[in-house]
């Protein structure tokens, strides 16, 4: 039942928001960030509680039924084929990997199917392929197609759909997000220039094969291709090399192979889906879906029935208000994320790996993530979302809140208390001027670090800023010491990584990172890869190019006539959608 | 009259190329950009798309081009919600108009009635009264009032809906349709006129206080005159004259949306699309949706300034 998966992750990321609550996440991404998240297979709880967390800490562990169904508003009682989910702003141009925010992503994964979706440890499984074979070289991958797969206008779907998916996104002209084409497929760069009338590496073998090879092994790669499939007939009915204008007119129709089909677009107000009856796995059960414009965590269109279907901060209040509301179901869930403060490399006292170990012993991370946020949150420590099948905390410093080791580091580091009570080296202050988005988590952040840094003899400037890009553009110009940022959704653990290796940490450049995180995608054995990870992880969590900060949690609350809801963290809801049921009101 | 027009409009060309020039470097200025919101992307793969998007060429030339397609009609292609600028308007800006235009005809109206007789019973406890509740209004930030209702109305009485414009799902058509649209812009027009009309009715009756006094008046009254007659006839119309220049003024405000308002109310007006464009950087939009804005602030100055001149002959225009 998963479906759209996509390592895409990204898309979904960016994206991803809709569904879930977004306030804080803007501390990043702004907005994105949402995520889809899930929650951890709903029924069985998780493995995912971090241990960083104090497990049971956040007021719900285990997902709760709705008590008193009664109390359910005659809106949603009369509702006999039709769900409704807030989604915060779709834009009505649906074509996968030209889709420009996290909400149209997630209209797509309704409109779309991918041919390897992932499951809740994010490990790749069958969706519309319904097998693949990695060459022995781990360069070639062939993915097996079911039989009779059809498109929303019943037109066959074959290999040679795949194909043209991906050689368009090699197009020089290609103005989205997708990674793809920054993987290494043979013959890629080529098309892209014009030099080659076709990808070399991609072949379609025969109707239901297509297999593509890559100049270097890539272990996300089998996910990442394995992604939506547009329709050659429809998508690249006028495709020519270099001109993708066209394709800008098909955007609000369009033609997929996901469990239900677009009905009715209203801007800012609603996207209205009816189910697919082509769809490989047969018609959805839910006849009607809708994605009603409206910001994720709005209370009072779950309060009035108006909505099915809401994510909040999973902090106690919350968790009780919706308890309160006696027709929600409430699911638990841990996004694939991670917070982490930017820490500015390029900074003399920063250099120091001393310096960013004393500030991540002075900083109270359990008050500002956890206690604060009434337990909507937990320490990280690594790179990696505690759901994530490469998770660890073996040989993992938890640096745990400890003023008096932060102050012996930052003296061995020369940094030694001067005037004031700040400690000076070389005639210079140790100031820490930290830039973060306007937000609730920001001002906590703001109140404990002000009087950790006190008491660590560091000068504190905070600077909160109301709008992301500018925050952004103040980053790159270089002007901070600190910045809170929260990572998109991570499907692979690679993901999370990313930014160590591709110069985006200014200052950071180390070749034994840059080594394992090659070796970490040189292979697709799992066990093979964990450990790799494991290594990663410790020698970042000692290095700490940037500091850990915190993962967040949210949690569901559904209207409980809704039957067989699961949410994914890396897909969202759309692999169960498809049997989501509505049982008769009470 | 011609020969004005005439100057005017040529006026009005200037200064439209000038605010074009001021708008687009500020938007240009302003941090960041449309890419770099994107979290995702590599360092690399934000340069091509900078590339491919224009982004990195000088100033004037980006301006150039786009002053080039807007003289063929073409505003731009919104790189957020990807669809033809003019387009976009088209789809949010009634929404928006529809807010406005009920809530500035019930504001106005309200604002002269109670204007009119609190101006003419001054002092008295109706004034008192209506001028205390005016001021409260007045100072209501509109989000606490906005969800204030919200909560009250809408989630506990559930008399009216907590916000967008249908009712989900709802295939409503004709009259149905309209008495739908009517139950969910309630209490937005609500919000807005309780905000709008304090201003305006203190205006109103401070103007007819003033006229009231007027030698006019008082020989109204020794002719005889019945006082219905000499108040709306003789003080009101007088009183009225200028509040045309307020007219010009509220026509962008017709169109422009309320950021607030539509926000709090998930009303899917320009204005919320505004601000989520202006959060992306989304310069096709936020540039045509500025140029809109200043075009009908100028074609509204010079409404008022004929309207005043039909009204009241005194002035003349040059």
């Amino acid at each position: 039942m998963k479906k759209g998966v996509y390592l895409l992750t990204s898309l979904l990321i960016v994206g991803s928001l809709l569904l879930s609550a977004c306030s804080d996440q803007k501390e990043a991404a702004p907005s994105s960030t949402n995520t889809t998240q899930t929650e951890q297979g709903s029924k069985d709880q998780p493995t995912a509680t971090p241990a960083a967390s104090p497990a049971g800490e956040s007021g719900l562990s285990a997902p709760y039924d709705a008590a008193d169904m009664s109390k359910l508003p005659a809106v949603a009682k009369q509702r006999t084929d039709t769900i409704i989910v807030g989604l915060t702003d779709p834009s009505g141009a649906f074509t996968p990997y030209f889709i420009q925010s996290g909400y149209d992503a997630n209209v797509n994964s309704l409109l779309f199917s991918s041919l390897v979706t992932v499951d809740e440890k994010g490990l790749p499984i069958p969706d519309m392929a319904e097998k693949w074979d990695v060459s022995d070289d781990q360069l070639t991958y062939t993915y097996h197609l079911r039989k009779d797969l059809k498109f929303s206008d019943g037109s066959p779907m074959t290999a040679d759909d795949v194909a043209f998916t991906w050689t368009l996104l090699f197009d020089k002209s290609y103005d989205g997000d997708s990674m793809i084409p920054t993987l290494p497929v043979k013959g890629g760069q080529a098309y892209k220039e014009g030099k080659a009338q076709s990808i070399e590496g991609i072949k379609v073998i025969d109707p239901l094969t297509v297999s593509v090879t890559l100049e270097k092994p890539n272990a996300t790669a089998l996910v990442m291709l394995g992604d939506k499939v547009l329709s050659k007939a429809y998508y690249g009915k006028d495709y020519k090399f270099g001109q993708l204008e066209y394709i800008k007119k098909l955007h609000s129709n369009p033609v997929g192979n996901g469990p239900y089909k677009l009905e009715k677009f209203i801007p800012g107000q609603e996207v209205r889906f009816v189910a697919n009856e082509n769809y490989f796995k047969g018609k959805p059960k839910t006849e009607h879906f809708i994605y009603k414009t409206s910001e994720g965590d709005t209370w009072q269109y779950l309060e009035t029935g108006e909505v099915d279907y809401a994510s909040f901060s999973a902090t106690t209040e919350n968790i009780d208000k919706l308890k309160s509301l006696g027709f929600v179901n409430i699911i638990p869930y841990t996004p694939s994320t991670y917070g982490y403060l930017q820490v500015n490399l390029e900074h003399e006292a920063l250099k120091d790996k001393k310096v960013r170990q004393a500030l991540a012993y002075g900083l109270d991370r359990q008050s500002i993530y956890v206690d604060a946020n009434q337990g909507a949150g937990a320490v990280a420590n690594i790179p990696s979302s505690p759901i994530s099948w490469a998770y660890t905390e073996d040989g993992i410093n938890p640096y745990k809140f400890d003023t008096e080791k932060a102050k012996q580091l930052l003296d061995e580091a020369g940094w030694k208390e001067g005037a004031g009570g700040i400690r000076e080296k070389d005639g210079k202050q140790l100031v820490i001027h930290y830039l973060g988005s306007k937000s609730k988590q920001t001002d906590i952040f703001i109140a404990v670090a002000k009087e950790n840094f006190q008491a660590m003899g560091v000068k504190f400037e905070p600077e909160v800023f109301a709008d992301f890009n500018s925050l952004v553009s103040k980053v790159e110009g270089g002007d901070y010491d600190l910045v809170s940022f929260s990572t998109p959704m991570l499907t692979d653990p690679s993901d999370g990584l990313v930014q160590f290796v591709d110069g985006e940490i200014k200052g950071y450049d180390n070749p034994k990172v840059k080594e394992l995180y090659d070796k970490g995608l040189a292979t697709s054995d799992i066990e093979e890869r964990k450990k790799v990870y494991k290594e990663i992880f410790q020698l970042l969590n000692d290095e700490l190019p940037i500091i850990f900060t915190s993962y967040k949690k949210t949690v569901y609350g559904y209207n409980g006539r809704i039957e067989n809801l699961a949410v994914s963290p890396f897909v969202g809801l759309a692999n169960s959608l498809p049997d989501w049921s509505l049982k008769p009101a009470q | 009259m011609s020969a004005y027009l005439t100057k005017r409009i040529s006026y009005m060309l200037i200064i439209l190329l000038a605010a074009s020039l001021l708008i687009f470097s500020l938007y240009a200025l302003t941090p960041g950009d449309y890419i770099s919101n994107n979290i995702k992307l590599s360092p690399e793969r934000k340069a091509e798309l900078r590339e491919i998007y224009g982004f990195n060429k000088p100033l004037m030339e980006r301006y150039g081009i786009w002053m080039k397609n807007a003289f063929h009609g073409d505003f731009g292609y919104s790189l957020a919600q990807q669809k033809p600028v003019l387009t976009l308007f088209n789809e949010y800006i009634w929404n928006s108009f529809l807010l406005a235009s009920v809530s500035t005809f019930l504001t106005w109206l309200i604002a002269v009635i109670i204007g009119v007789v609190s101006a003419y019973k001054q002092y008295s406890w109706f004034d008192t009264l209506v001028m205390v509740l005016i001021f409260a209004a007045m100072s209501l930030p509109s989000f606490f009032i906005g969800l204030f209702l919200i909560k009250v109305i809408a989630v506990d009485l559930k008399w009216l809906p907590p916000g967008g414009m249908l009712t989900t799902g709802s295939n409503a058509t004709g009259w149905a349709y309209v008495k739908e649209v009517i139950r969910h812009m309630t209490l937005p027009v609500v919000v807005m006129t309780l905000l709008g009309v304090g201003s305006l009715t203190r205006y109103f009756r401070s103007n007819l206080i003033d006229v009231i006094k007027q030698d006019y008046i008082r020989t109204a009254r020794a002719k005889g005159l019945k006082e219905s007659k000499v108040l709306f006839r003789h003080a009101l119309r007088n009183a009225l004259l200028p509040a045309i220049t307020l007219v010009g003024f509220e026509l962008p405000a017709l169109f422009g949306g309320s950021l607030i308002i539509e926000k709090i109310f998930n009303w899917p007006g320009i204005g919320q699309l505004y601000m989520q464009s202006f959060g992306l950087r989304d310069y096709p939009l936020l540039m045509g949706f500025t140029m809109l804005i200043a075009i009908l602030t100028v074609i509204g100055t010079l409404i008022s300034d004929v309207l005043y001149h039909i009204a009241d002959p005194r002035v003349r225009l040059h």
